[in-house]
């Protein structure tokens, strides 16, 4: 035993000893129960072999998406079947390419598309292939999915997958036909495309992109797609001084945005991603009919306004949970309902090397004055997070506003602290009922960190995002090539969503 | 005797967390000294300042620099344009009003390559200044500089790359990026 492994296993001993005291005062009692901090030991390090972590999670399914790095999962229901469609990062150095075992061909990480009707045995239909490079630098990281009937111009037989092509376009593929995917358009000469928005309603798409000319990496060219074959562009939007032609300080770069459609009349926006983050309030009507040159004076006109963070923290996603009746506040004869935006910040670094990326509730009821009201993080002593390798910090939520956990519960993709849910009826005080860390497998690829200009890697799990789909199936996907997990509440984490 | 006794404690801690807070080059050293870090807490952590005032360096010149680690944009192409080394140098620590002069150049620095740019920099009293910005990139991190004085622009850039490019600079910009 190393002198450093015996100090690990010596502090997680003192850590669960800690733990164990503390929870056993009744006063913080139900707050350590609900934490699970009921682990009699306090896991370092992850092993091929060994069990999951859970609480209040149980696995129901797995895929191994070929052992590709995932990004995005979209579960769409088509007819009686339900598919999960997964884009990806690009390959790794040691396999650029991996094999698609039905193609029989090494093929650029892309959209891998499983039937997960039966979630206990997904099968994986196919792959498409996407832009060839490593990492952030290949891949087709993004994608949602809209019903040709329900776009306003579709076709009523078609299933439209739009994904992002790595860093250099956006694709619409038909998909009507999940395991013979047709590629129908594509918007290109881009770069630094990521985190796409699509109405389906409307057909409005809100296209995270870099446009050649403009001085941020990355902005929003905002698209009419309810013609999924005829793509037209409504304008480019972004934020005063990323426009081409300024010059000066250049604004942070956006993450994504989410649109709470026409009804709503909002858009959120989320910049900086882990430093210097901001939420930024847009009003979509003024954003969609307004003057569409990109002068400052036109970027600035349908900000209603921004809330910034702190330095050390950005906004990965911007989830918004408008009208939510607060119990507490139910008595009280103004204010008893309230919007809330959820913001979910990226880890961007391994082993704890920057300040802690988390989870933030903002009350944004009145729009001119967004207030962060309450935060979340996975306590890292209760799993030495900082030593299992690779990131520890939250990276995104669950995206769906199907009625099964909408302004109930939150998933939130943790990295190496796997999935976390969270009882957010009251988002004053969210409250972790449940958490999964999957198993690594030999697939698990290696996380490294320099000492002394030398790798030193771990292998540990990396949940990189969450969704769910109307049965309340929640998955999780890993960007370290371990896979798709399916997962299902259990115990008091089920009654928390009012499921039997 | 118990209030001397406090005030000496204070004076040695003080100095002591000064001295821990940035390593000082040899001083004097090509006429360049250290200084404190002189910006606030933003979202990386504070870098090493110097500052030069002899013949050699016109009409004195600062040089800002820091790591920036996982910066986790362009892993693979590296600093790629000019608009990259306009977002990332840390000129808008010292005023968000700048212009570029000319286009940047290739450069490298510290086995590291990447990008450097002058500007015109208008200070926040008025006056106007001198600055260029430095991006380098190794994988995902970046070592950015920047440099700012009175004097001409090509003065400026050649007093901070003879700098920068110092044994000392080098070896602690390859340290910084690499986890050293």
């Amino acid at each position: 035993m190393t002198g450093r492994l015996k100090l690990a296993n010596s502090l997680s001993v003192k850590l669960s000893f800690f733990f164990s005291a503390i929870c056993s005062l009744p006063v913080v009692w139900i707050t350590c129960g609900s934490t699970a901090y009921a682990q009699s030991q306090v896991i370092t390090s992850q092993v091929i072999g060994a069990p999951p972590e859970a609480s209040n999670m149980k696995l129901v399914g797995a895929n191994d998406l070929q052992a590709r790095s995932a990004y995005q999962p979209t579960i769409h229901r088509q007819g009686d079947r339900w598919i999960a469609y997964v884009g990806h990062h690009g390959g790794t150095d040691e396999i650029p390419d991996p094999v698609n075992p039905l193609t029989g061909k090494a093929e650029p990480n892309g959209t891998s598309i499983v039937d997960v009707t039966d979630p206990a045995h997904p099968k994986y239909l196919h792959h498409i292939p996407g832009q060839e490079g490593k990492y952030e630098g290949g891949g087709a990281q993004m994608v949602r999915v809209c019903d040709g009937k329900q776009l306003p111009k579709g076709d009523p037989n078609a299933v439209y997958m739009l994904r992002t092509f790595g860093s250099e376009a956006h694709e619409i593929w038909n998909t009507a036909d999940p395991a013979n995917p047709v590629l129908i358009t594509r918007i290109g000469g881009l770069k630094d495309t990521h985190k796409n928005w699509w109405e389906c309603e409307t057909g409005i798409a809100f296209l995270v992109s870099g446009a050649p000319d403009w001085r941020t990496r990355r902005m929003t060219m905002i698209y009419d797609l309810s013609d999924p074959a005829h793509p037209q562009k409504i304008r480019d939007f972004g934020l005063p001084g990323q426009e081409p032609g300024a010059t000066g300080a250049v604004p942070t770069e956006v993450h994504g945005p989410i649109s709470a459609g026409p009804q709503g009349n909002r858009v959120y926006f989320g910049y900086g991603t882990d430093k210097g983050g901001f939420l930024q309030i847009v009003d979509r009507d003024k954003l969609l009919n307004g003057p569409k040159e990109p002068t400052a004076e036109n970027l600035r006109l349908p900000e209603i306004s921004r809330m910034p963070m702190s330095a050390f923290n950005g906004a990965h996603t911007t989830f918004p949970m408008l009208k939510m009746p607060i119990a507490e506040f139910a008595k009280d004869k103004d204010g008893k309902s309230r919007d809330i935006v959820m913001i979910v910040d990226e880890e961007i670094v391994n082993e704890c090397a920057e300040p802690r990326q988390m989870v933030w509730f903002a009350d944004v009821t009145t729009e001119t004055r967004p207030m962060m009201i309450s935060s979340f993080t996975v306590p890292e002593a209760s799993g030495a997070f900082c030593e299992r390798g690779g990131r520890f910090g939250s990276h995104s939520s669950n995206e769906s506003m199907a009625p099964v956990y909408y302004k109930k519960m939150a998933f939130i993709s943790f990295f190496n602290a796997g999935v976390r849910a969270l009882d957010i009826r009251d988002p004053y005080h969210p409250t972790e009922v449940g958490y999964f860390i999957p198993a690594i497998t030999a697939a698990t690829d290696k996380r490294c960190v320099k000492i002394d200009g030398k790798d030193r890697c771990k292998v540990a799990i990396q949940t990189n995002n969450v969704e769910t789909d109307e049965r309340g199936y929640i998955y999780i996907v890993d960007r370290a090539n371990t896979g798709l997990h399916i997962l299902e509440l259990t115990g008091p984490a089920r009654a928390v969503a009012g499921l039997p | 005797m118990r209030r001397s006794l406090l005030t000496a404690l204070a004076v040695a801690i003080c100095t002591a967390s000064g001295v821990a807070g940035y390593q000082h080059v040899r001083s004097g050293e090509g006429g360049w000294h250290e200084i404190a870090w002189p910006f606030p807490r933003d979202g990386w952590p504070a870098g090493r300042a110097f500052h030069c005032d002899t013949a050699a360096c016109g009409d004195g010149v600062e040089v800002y620099v820091r790591p920036k680690i996982g910066f986790c944009s362009n892993c693979d192409t590296g600093v790629a344009d000019d608009d990259e080394v306009d977002r990332v140098a840390d000129l808008d620590l010292m005023s968000e009003r700048f212009a570029p002069l000319a286009p940047g150049q290739l450069i490298e620095v510290a086995d590291m390559h990447g990008r450097l740019r002058s500007y015109d920099l208008r200070m926040q009293d008025g006056s106007r200044h001198t600055a260029v910005g430095i991006a380098v990139s190794r994988h995902c991190d970046l070592l950015v500089a920047v440099a700012h004085g009175r004097g001409a622009a090509s003065g400026v850039q050649r007093a901070a790359l003879e700098f920068l490019k110092s044994r000392e600079m080098s070896r602690w910009m390859t340290l910084a990026v690499d986890g050293g």
